[in-house]
Parts: C-alpha cells; sequence; structure tokens
C-alpha cells in the first residue's frame, strides 16, 4: 500500500492511549494488558487510511475523525443520567428478550436485565466483570490486526474499551431468549464499545446488537461510536445476529463484525439507518468444511447521510456456503457505498457462493458506489454475484395512484414492499414489524432535515 | 357522467387524439372499438390521469367537474376507475394491503370512517367469489405471478370492491381463453347498475357477447368515426373497419 493511502494518527494520541488504559477495566490483567498494549502499538504503526486507500474511496476517515482526535482517549463516565424514556422507542415490538442497557460504552444495571450465568458456563451479560480474568474463550488476540478490512480506529477499539456484551453458549446449549445489547450515545461523546460472542459445537442464540443515541435538543453535535464486535462459531452452532444502528443525523459510527466460524450457520440482519456518517465492516471467515454463512444487509439514507458497508467473506474450507442480500434505499443527497469482497481459497472446492445488492434511488442527488469483487482461486465453485441500481417503477405508482393511494403513499409503499425483501428474512416478526414501522420515519425525517 | 369535448392528446409530442367527442349517461354501458393503433388506450389512460398524456385541447368532464385538472388518486376517490390492458405486477404488496388502502383513501374522502380489518375481509371475500377468485389470492403480492387471465380477474374484482360511478375497461377481453372471459363478463355484468357508468374499450366483437352495450363507438385515427347500438358491433365484425373508415372520407 502506497504512503499516501495511510495517514498517521496526531501525534500524542497513542501515549493518550496508554495513558488512559490504566484505568480501564480488567487494567492489571497480564493478557488484557497485553492485548491494549499491542492495540496501541497496531494502532501507531497501521495508521488511518485516506481516500486514496482502495477500501476507503468514498469515505474521509481522517476527515470525520478531525473533530475527535482530541476526545478519543477519554471516553465518558458511566454515570450518565437521562431520560429512559429514549428506551421505549428502542423496544422491538413484543419481542421478549434480555435486555442490557450501555450508555457511552458502560454497562447500565439499572436499566439492564439480570446477566445470565449459569454453572456450565453459559453466560450473556456485560464484558466488563469478566476482564480481571478473562475466560479462555475471550478472544484477545494481536494478530486480529491482520484480518481483512482492519483499520487503526478497530486497533483503538481493542485498547480503550470499556464495557460491552459477552455472550457464551457451551456446547449444545441455547439461549433461552434472544439478548438486546442496547448501546446508547450522548452528544460530543466517546464510545468504544465491544462485544463478544462465543458459540460452542451446536449451541444456538439470537444477538441484538442496537446503536442510538441521546441528542441534547440544544446541540448540533452528535456522538462517535466505535464499535467492534468478535463472534466464533463451533462446528454446529447456530447465530442469529442482528445489528440495528439507529443514531441520529449528527452521529458518527464505525463498526466491525468479525465472525471465525469453524463451522455452524451464522446470520447477520444488518440494517443501517441513522448516522451523519456510517461505516460498517463485516469480515467473516469460514474456516471448516461445510460452514454457511448469511450476510442480509438493509441501509436506508436521506438527507446529506453518507453510509458505507463493506463486507468481506473468507472462503478458506471446501463445501462451504455464503449468500450475501444487501439492499439499499437513498434519498436526498444521500451518500451510500456497497463493497461485498469475497474470495475463495484454492482449498475451498465446492464453494457455493451468491451475492447481490439492489438500491433504490429516490431523489437525482443521491448516490450509490456499489462493487461486487470476487477472487477465486479454485475450480469447481459456484458464484454468483449482481449489482442493481434504480428507480421507483412508474407504471407500479401510476397504478397505485388508480386505486386510490396519494403520489406519497404510493411511493412510501412501494419503496416499504423493496426494503421488505431483505426484512423477510429475519426469523423475528416483531423485529421486522419494528423495522418497517421506524424505516419509514427515518425517511421521512431525513427529507425534513434536507428541506 | 362523463362529457369528453374536442378532447386533443399527444404522446411524446405525437398527436393520437384529434377531437373526441364522447357523453356517457348515468347506467350506460359505451363499447369503444377500433384497429390497433386508433388511440383506444390513449383515451383509456388520458381518462385514468396517467402521466405522458398530454392533453392539449379540449375537455373532460365528469359529474359537472373539470376531471383533467385532478391528480389519479382524486379521480379514484371521485370514483373513475380503470381496469388495466397490463395490470403492474408489485412485488412484496399484498393484494389486500392495496385495496383496503384504496378503499379507506376513498372513504376518507368521502368522510365516511374506515373500514376495519374484520368487515374489509368480509366484503373482499363476497367480491372475490363474483369471479371465482380462490380467497388465498388475497395474501399474495399483487399480480405476481398471476397468470393472463387471474389478472384480468382480479381488476375486475378490485372494480366490485372500489365500486366505482365510472369504469373503464381498457382491452380486458385479451389475453382471456372462453372460459375466463365469461367469468369476468359475468363478474363486470353483476356490477353493471343504474347508477354506475362502463366503457368498455376493445378490439374485438366477442366481449359483446357477453356484456351487452348500449352504444358502440368506433374510433379511428384519434376521432370516433361512428356510433350506434349493438348491432353496430356484429357489423364490424362481419365486415372490418374498412367501411367504417370509407363512409367517413367521403
Amino acid at each position: 500500500m502506497s504512503a499516501v493511502a495511510m495517514q498517521e494518527p496526531p501525534e500524542g494520541v497513542a501515549p493518550e492511549m496508554l495513558a488512559a488504559m490504566r484505568g480501564l477495566p480488567g487494567s492489571g490483567n497480564r493478557k488484557l494488558d497485553a492485548y491494549r498494549q499491542a492495540c496501541v502499538d497496531t494502532f501507531g504503526r497501521s495508521g488511518i487510511p485516506t481516500m486514496r486507500h482502495e477500501d476507503w474511496k468514498y469515505t474521509d476517515l481522517p476527515r470525520v475523525l478531525t473533530p475527535w482526535w482530541s476526545r478519543l482517549c477519554t471516553p465518558a463516565a458511566g454515570d450518565a443520567l437521562f431520560d429512559a424514556g429514549v428506551l421505549d422507542a428502542l423496544r422491538l415490538n413484543d419481542l421478549d428478550a434480555q435486555r442490557l442497557v450501555f450508555v457511552d460504552g458502560h454497562f447500565h444495571p439499572g436499566l439492564s436485565d439480570a446477566p445470565l450465568a449459569g454453572g456450565d458456563g453459559l453466560y450473556a451479560g456485560p464484558l466488563a466483570p469478566l476482564l480481571d480474568m478473562p475466560p479462555s474463550w475471550l478472544i484477545l488476540d494481536a494478530g486480529e490486526s491482520e484480518a481483512p478490512l482492519y483499520h487503526g480506529l478497530n486497533a483503538a477499539n481493542g485498547a480503550l474499551f470499556t464495557d460491552g456484551l459477552a455472550v457464551h453458549v457451551p456446547a449444545g446449549k441455547a439461549l433461552p431468549r434472544p439478548v438486546q445489547a442496547i448501546f446508547l450515545s450522548r452528544s460530543g461523546q466517546v464510545s468504544h464499545p465491544r462485544n463478544h460472542v462465543d458459540l460452542a459445537a451446536g449451541a444456538r442464540a439470537t444477538v441484538i446488537e442496537q446503536y442510538a443515541s441521546i441528542q441534547a435538543p440544544d446541540r448540533e453535535e452528535g456522538a462517535l461510536d466505535n464499535a467492534v464486535s468478535r463472534i466464533a462459531l463451533a462446528e454446529g452452532a447456530e447465530l442469529t445476529h442482528y445489528r440495528l444502528q439507529q443514531l441520529g443525523p449528527h452521529d458518527v459510527h464505525l463498526g466491525r463484525v468479525q465472525v471465525d466460524q469453524e463451522g455452524g450457520r451464522y446470520a447477520a440482519h444488518a440494517v443501517n439507518l441513522g448516522g451523519q456518517l456510517c461505516r460498517l465492516d463485516i469480515v467473516a471467515g469460514l474456516q471448516r468444511e461445510g460452514a454457511g454463512c448469511e450476510l442480509n444487509g438493509l441501509y436506508m439514507a436521506g438527507g446529506l447521510q453518507h453510509t458505507d458497508c463493506h463486507t468481506r467473506i473468507d472462503h478458506h474450507a471446501p463445501a462451504c456456503s455464503s449468500r450475501e442480500f444487501f439492499k439499499g434505499v437513498l434519498d436526498g443527497r444521500a451518500h451510500a457505498v456497497f463493497n461485498g469482497k469475497i474470495v475463495v481459497y484454492p482449498d475451498a472446492q465446492k464453494t457455493d457462493s451468491a451475492q447481490s445488492n439492489a438500491n433504490l434511488v429516490l431523489s437525482r442527488q443521491a448516490e450509490i458506489d456499489t462493487k461486487p469483487e470476487l477472487e477465486i482461486y479454485a475450480d469447481d465453485v459456484k458464484c454468483a454475484h449482481g449489482a442493481t441500481v434504480g428507480q421507483l417503477d412508474a407504471n407500479q405508482l401510476f397504478y397505485l395512484r388508480s386505486r386510490g393511494f396519494s403520489e406519497a403513499a404510493a411511493k412510501q409503499t412501494l419503496t416499504v414492499a423493496f426494503a421488505d425483501e431483505v426484512l423477510a428474512r429475519m426469523p423475528h416478526p416483531e423485529v421486522r414489524a419494528y423495522l418497517e414501522r421506524v424505516g419509514l420515519s427515518r425517511l421521512a425525517a431525513a427529507a425534513e432535515v434536507l428541506a | 357522467m362523463l362529457k369528453i369535448e374536442d378532447l386533443h392528446a399527444a404522446v411524446d409530442g405525437k398527436p393520437i387524439l384529434k377531437g373526441i367527442n364522447l357523453e356517457v349517461g348515468a347506467g350506460e354501458v359505451h363499447a369503444i372499438m377500433g384497429p390497433n393503433g386508433s388511440g383506444k388506450s390513449t383515451l383509456s389512460n388520458v381518462i385514468a390521469g396517467r402521466d405522458g398524456y398530454e392533453v392539449t385541447r379540449g375537455s373532460i368532464t365528469y359529474n359537472g367537474r373539470d376531471l383533467l385538472a385532478m391528480s389519479p388518486e382524486e379521480r379514484a376517490w371521485e370514483g373513475v376507475f380503470l381496469a388495466f390492458q397490463y395490470p403492474v405486477e408489485i412485488p412484496g404488496v399484498n393484494n389486500v394491503y392495496l385495496l383496503k388502502a384504496g378503499l379507506n383513501a376513498k372513504r376518507k374522502h368521502q368522510g365516511l370512517p374506515e373500514l376495519d380489518a374484520i368487515d374489509f375481509m368480509g366484503l373482499v371475500r363476497d367480491k372475490a367469489s363474483l369471479v371465482q377468485l380462490d380467497p388465498d389470492f388475497l395474501k399474495r403480492s399483487v399480480n405476481e405471478g398471476f397468470s393472463g387471465g387471474e389478472k384480468k380477474r382480479n381488476e375486475i374484482f378490485q372494480m366490485a370492491v372500489l365500486e366505482p360511478r365510472l369504469a373503464i375497461l381498457d382491452e380486458t377481453d385479451s389475453g382471456l381463453d372462453i372460459d375466463a372471459l365469461r367469468i369476468v363478463a359475468d363478474g363486470v355484468n353483476k356490477l353493471r347498475s343504474p347508477e354506475r357508468s362502463i366503457v368498455m374499450v376493445t378490439h374485438y366483437q366477442r366481449l359483446l357477447d357477453y356484456i351487452e352495450p348500449d352504444v358502440v363507438h368506433v374510433l379511428a385515427d384519434g376521432r370516433i368515426l361512428k356510433s350506434g347500438d349493438k348491432r353496430l358491433a356484429r357489423e364490424l365484425e362481419s365486415r372490418g373497419y374498412e367501411w367504417v373508415l370509407e363512409e367517413a372520407a367521403a
């Protein structure tokens, strides 16, 4: 990579990081300290990708980070007071879930259900209490910096994370109900949420990450979320993973999901609705024969929103399958980026992979850059891909209006129908119904911001 | 009910309708016949308000109001219904939703309360039997994967639910086999009433064997050249359109 593709972080940030580490949960544990130290080193070494970097061609990370450098290493204290009513809007209809609330990256026990801890090692709760004696399943691996799409802010997360969701399900067990981890960020605050999900052989779970913010009404300032999730599935494990990003119009969201599969079935349902800027990287590695991975995604952006989703699936082993289905709805002057890279290594014969990305563009000023990337080094594989960009169909609009739909209702109905194809793949109808409602009001609100 | 005067319309700048005059009274059934390219579908689309059809002269008055000043949805609320020649497939929008939203928008416009789910489903089941539609299809996406015959039956079913005062049937007989044609025609006949006017646009006479019109018009080259009763349709069937054109030219 040429030098201009990377920018060094401002001087002083790395030393500040080292100082900040000492006050973080688990400090003093050798394993964790070594990991955090290695992350600081990586941060200093790897730098911040600029728009010259192929993976960051459309998203100007250095510019986004400029106002945040001075605060990057000073995550908010965990004693925030706020109107808990904000949580009502995040309730996934009547889904019965174990709710865990984090505010600015700190667990909020008063608003949360009790952690789940079984004698057999089953755990679903906050991560921080585990850090004084990290269990063996907790991946604290500095080598992760070699993984695809890894960048300096991911390392910053490793150095500075305060808390997040931890789930471990032992072999053959299942979580009794979905875990819903809600991450709330307040105006002007930086948070580095860190999530670890580990499913042993044959284990099953549903995990929901939900990102939202508490916007101070008098401030135009947003929050910075810098989230990382590490997920590991053993053979026969099944994980349904919802990731709902519903931040406010001034917030910045950087997210990374890294999935390592020694088999099993992983299904992601990644929905990006909010944020002034959102960049999500999903990286899945299929390491063992027969593993299956499904990435479903929906991004909706209006106004001046920028949303960028990069996915990468590595087929290392034979006879694995991957299905990728992403859709985008763009209005106003929004800009969306989708990049789906699939790599099939020489050993991965009989790979069965399909990827599609469809985009609905509602305004002339919106922009979408979509790119499928296939690298195939095996000869007996099936790899399908397709990307489309289209507008609402004039015949369908007229048909609905001729049946009495107002123009706005007809547009809305067709937009929902378009997005519904992603939602229909979600196994929980409560989440689907919730997103239909929220997605629509998001688009309407984004339109108002622009007007 | 409907009064069209000296209507001129163009598509992409090309004149298609060149002075249509037509009056349809309440409860009347009119058939508009004509060769391909005569402007039949353009007339249907202008009445329903489709984009891309530019009215360059003339007027359409509907129940005393200027129809051309109304949006497509206002026309629907006021009781205008177009049965499409090519019904549109809308994946992801189911039939029940389409009809419930359409009907309730119309009721709201009329100052009537919206129908609740139970009343609505009762209504819909009644009307579905009118055109022998399997109620299961209601849960399916609008016209998606429907056969040609099912699509046309669905149009008439929608007409039954929305209860228009003026229904334009655009080539409703095209693409139908004889059994489907009979079912569709039976459905239309059951919807005939003194308050409801129907304009059938068709290329063939055979639809008129099943739905008997009060008036038959011959449309050619953008004008109505001849009008008569149902015997005119029979004559067209046996003699073709040529003689009407020649007669008009003379």
